[in-house]
């Protein structure tokens, strides 16, 4: 790592660090607080997508597994410290279930599976009124806590989130760094040539997978004990749309990427609020732009960044 | 059955719909030998490197590897029993800077745990730092070492090929496949080639090199197979092969065929 | 029970009708148009723009409808399959999904956001026996299949666009060297297909309403239909359509009507795991 690695990570740091000294309106954190939630899930979905180029719109069910299963144990009266392991026993069960026998589909068979596996968890969400609460959701759910200490108010939420984001970022780099992450990409890259290098593409496939189903998992159990409403709008297909397109603006591959894109349309539509309806006009233009003009996403056009402006 | 042939392949059949691809080959590859397969256009080379690698698996037949019965084994069982392959047409990992597409291979059979990982404690660092220099050595030995931290896709053409080989040498492999290593090279890139492919056979391992340039792989092999529309129609020391009445009539005739 | 499999074969040929649109399209340049739904919802909206609001006859609104579709698949042809020709289906699938999400809100801003109706062209008491009952609206739906299938297979066996399409199809760059019109071939599929997907909206609306989310489900429905169908496979389209419809009407009648939007989906998922490449799939073979 070289300055240029250090330096804008460390800014980045900084800025996160600083922004609850500047505002303290409630509402900003915590929008700041669910955009860093999206940016843990985007992060799992780069595994996949990213880095084995598995198109997957199942990421928005296990989010919502991981917050339902924390929501309806935490009301039930169980600790909280036992929600996050309930949260990822069951997303890793739903994870296997689906990616065992779909993962060797081709792009469309595996979008349309991945999109109906997604719509099969929403109905259930929605139908199985007595524990979920239907489309009126959870209210009240428990906060975190161990032992009677948990983080009070939004700004102490913020502080623990961003550290589970970095802890989160920290382990998909030591992934990459790994044969596991050179395996997930190379087969991505080809998969016969990854095949005869000696790489079990099926179980590199369901690894990611799997790993991606577990930081979802665990974002929607900090959703729930954090944000302590749940309701199965946040967890629907559209959801899983937004949070394809966070790492595809963002800029598929790249660790920075996927928080960049995910803060940035979380954050986005509230700040084009004005805009109405035409917001969702141009979200979708803006996504076919960034697709067809910067395949990179804006990860990408940020490092050519100092190309432009002469630097080396 | 030589004992210490390291392949044995009998019977080796593959039909594409109608077309008979590979028609009831038998292949015996002594240990340490360079074997060249060489044989017209679409005669079937290709197709027999797929067998033997698992990546298009035989229709028919017994494949054994060092004693190993691996037919229709997945392709990464059949890399880490020893046998490692390059591509006719180039599949370098693009995403991935040089000295990485290597250590995808040389990955191959050192154990992986999430949690080693997940804490890059001793045993992962020293895991990777082991992986790193087979990797460089890989590269040293198709000279590609000072351009481990480019990406594949900025090398040329010729260079991409090597890469395959350092990468395919990673593994450690008894086994090399190699499917025309030299096309799209010049005559000086060529040579440089069959050097490379007689150090490792220096090495100690068993090369099976496909060309359909005769005349290139004469010198470096010591046993020739011929293959012409799936069946093998000659089989022995490149002189003697060279000589041979049906192989002249399968290259030659078939110009004068098409013609 | 009779009454179910009439309201189901009904139900089912509009969802053959999104999929014969998608098949079309798919056909020509491997591409699946996952803003299938919406371009569905567009003609029902257009159709009833000119029947409802300026009160046009029915054939009038019709015939606009079919030229408007026209005229929206080309632009969408122009603005999503044109820059990404040769892009993996990976961005293929993520940008028409995009474009679905355009012409949703575009129409949300047009039509607002409440259910309107659309009378049915055809007019009359329906018809009974043995306890069924058919409305004339039904009717009108089998008979639109039965031609519009009937119009397709010739189209695509018996004319000069058919074989263009399948030389298209097959070999993009090959057709091009031999001098097939490739652009214009590929025009006149989207314009089809999106043409198809506006019928179908257009039989639609006078059963369900129209409202601009309506898009959504019915897109994906086409889609399950071409994997149990089988991708590219005619009657595979019209057999997967009425099977689903039938699933669709049975199961929500004696399982759970709450459910009903997720029998599509397991039945597509049953069918994937058992054939992973659909039912009547398409054996290719990669070359190494
Ligand atoms: N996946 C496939 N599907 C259909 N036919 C195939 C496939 N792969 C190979 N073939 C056919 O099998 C025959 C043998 O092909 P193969 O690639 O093995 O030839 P080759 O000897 O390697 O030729 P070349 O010198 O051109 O590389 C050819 O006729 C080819 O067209
Ligand atoms: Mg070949």
């Amino acid at each position: 790592m070289t300055v240029k690695h250090w330096f804008p990570l460390a800014l980045g740091v900084v800025v996160a660090l600083l922004i609850p000294a500047v505002t303290h309106d409630n509402y900003v954190i915590q929008l700041l607080n669910i955009a860093i939630l999206n940016a843990i899930v985007v992060l799992g979905l780069n595994f996949a997508t990213g880095w084995v180029g598995q198109i997957n719109f199942g990421q928005a069910a296990f989010y919502g597994l991981g917050a339902y299963t924390t929501g309806i144990a935490a009301k039930a009266g169980l600790p909280w410290i036992t929600t996050p392991f309930l949260s990822v026993v069951i997303v890793m069960a739903a994870s296997l279930v689906l990616g065992l026998p779909t993962l060797r589909l081709r792009t469309y068979y595996l979008a349309m599976t991945t999109i109906g596996f997604g719509e099969i968890v929403r109905l259930i969400i929605v139908h199985w009124e007595p524990v979920t609460g239907g489309t009126s959701g959870l209210r009240a759910i428990p906060g975190i806590g161990v032992f009677g200490i948990g983080p009070q108010g939004q700004v102490q939420h913020y502080y623990l989130l961003i550290a589970v984001l970095a802890i989160a970022a920290l382990v998909a780099a030591r992934i990459r760094q790994s044969s596991l992450g050179r395996a997930m990409i190379a087969t991505k890259d080809s998969e016969i040539a990854a095949e005869q290098s000696g790489v079990d593409t099926t179980r590199t496939k369901l690894i990611a997978f799997m790993i991606g189903a577990v930081y979802a998992g665990l974002a929607g159990c900090l959703y729930a004990s954090s944000i302590r409403f749940i309701s199965p709008d946040s967890f629907s297909g559209t959801q899983a749309i937004l949070l394809m397109t966070m790492l595809i603006v963002g800029g598929m591959g790249s660790i920075p990427g996927c928080i960049i894109g995910a803060v940035g349309l979380t954050i986005l539509p509230e700040a084009l609020r004005f805009l109405g309806q035409w917001y969702l006009v141009l979200y979708g233009l803006g996504v076919i732009a960034v697709i067809v003009l910067a395949p990179g996403g804006l990860a990408s056009l940020a490092s050519r960044l100092p190309r432009w402006a002469g630097a080396r | 059955m030589t004992d210490q042939a390291i392949i044995t392949a009998r019977g080796v059949t593959r039909r594409f719909g109608g077309l008979v691809a590979l028609d009831d080959v038998d292949l015996d590859v002594p240990k340490g030998i360079v074997q060249a397969i060489i044989g017209p256009n679409g005669s079937g080379k290709t197709t027999l490197l797929n067998a033997l690698s698992g990546a298009s698996h035989a229709d028919a037949g017994s494949i054994r590897i060092d004693g190993k019965e691996i037919f229709r084994l997945r392709p990464n069982r059949i890399a880490r029993l020893g046998l490692a392959r390059t591509f006719q047409n180039i599949r370098v990992f693009s995403n991935l800077t040089v000295l990485e597409n290597v250590k995808v291979a040389a990955a191959c059979n050192t154990p992986m745990s999430m949690l080693n990982i997940m804490l890059s404690n001793g045993t992962q660092r020293q895991r990777e730092a082991e992986i790193e220099s087979t990797s460089r050595e890989a590269l040293e030995i198709v000279s590609l070492a000072a351009r481990a931290d480019d990406r594949p896709t900025q090398l040329p053409y010729a260079q991409q090929r090597l890469l395959e080989i350092a990468r395919a040498l990673a593994s450690k492999p008894k086994v090399l496949l190699l499917d025309e290593p030299a096309a799209g090279m010049n005559m000086t890139e060529s040579m440089t080639l069959l050097d490379t492919i007689a150090k490792l056979k220096g090495k100690g391992i068993t090369i099976l090199l496909v060309e359909h340039n005769v005349r290139l792989v004469m010198g470096i092999s010591d046993r020739v197979a011929v293959l012409d529309f799936g069946k093998k129609i000659a089989e022995g020391a490149p002189s003697a092969v060279q000589q041979n009445p049906l192989v002249i009539e399968a290259y030659l005739g078939r110009r004068h065929r098409h013609a | 029970m009779g009454q179910l499999v009439v309201n189901g074969l009904a139900l089912g040929s509009i969802y053959a009708l999104v999929a014969l649109g998608l098949l079309l399209i798919f056909n020509t340049v491997q591409i699946v148009n996952f803003a299938q739904g919406q371009l569905l919802m567009l003609g029902a909206f257009i159709g009833i723009s000119g029947a409802v609001t300026h009160e046009l006859p029915m054939a009038l609104a019709w015939a606009s409808t079919m030229l408007a579709m026209a005229l929206i698949g080309i632009v969408f042809m122009v603005l999503v399959y044109f820059p990404l020709r040769g892009r993996p289906p990976f961005l293929v699938i993520l940008t028409t999904i995009a474009m679905g999400i355009v012409l949703e809100n575009i129409a949300l801003i047009i039509w607002g956001p409440l259910p309107v109706s659309l009378p049915s062209p055809v007019r009359g008491p329906p018809l009974r026996f043995a306890g069924v009952v058919i409305s004339m609206h039904q009717l009108f739906i089998f008979c639109t299949l039965a031609v519009i299938l009937l119009l397709q297979y010739l189209m695509l066996t018996k004319t000069r666009f058919g074989i263009l399409m399948q030389a298209t199809a097959q070999d993009l760059h090959t057709a091009r060297l031999v001098g097939i019109p490739v652009n214009r071939t590929i025009a006149v599929a989207f314009a089809f297909g999106a043409i198809l997907s506006g019928i179908a909206g257009l039989l639609v609306a006078p059963i369900f309403l129209a409202e601009p989310t309506m898009g959504g489900s019915l897109g994906l429905k086409g889609f399950v239909v071409s994997v149990i169908g089988g991708f590219g496979n005619l009657p595979g389209a019209v057999i997967g359509g009425l099977f689903l419809g039938l699933i669709e009407t049975f199961g929500a009648r004696y399982i759970s009507s709450n459910f009903r939007d997720a029998y599509a989906f397991i039945v597509m998922i049953a069918v994937l795991v058992a054939w992973p490449r659909g039912l009547f799939g398409e054996k290719s073979s990669e070359k190494v």
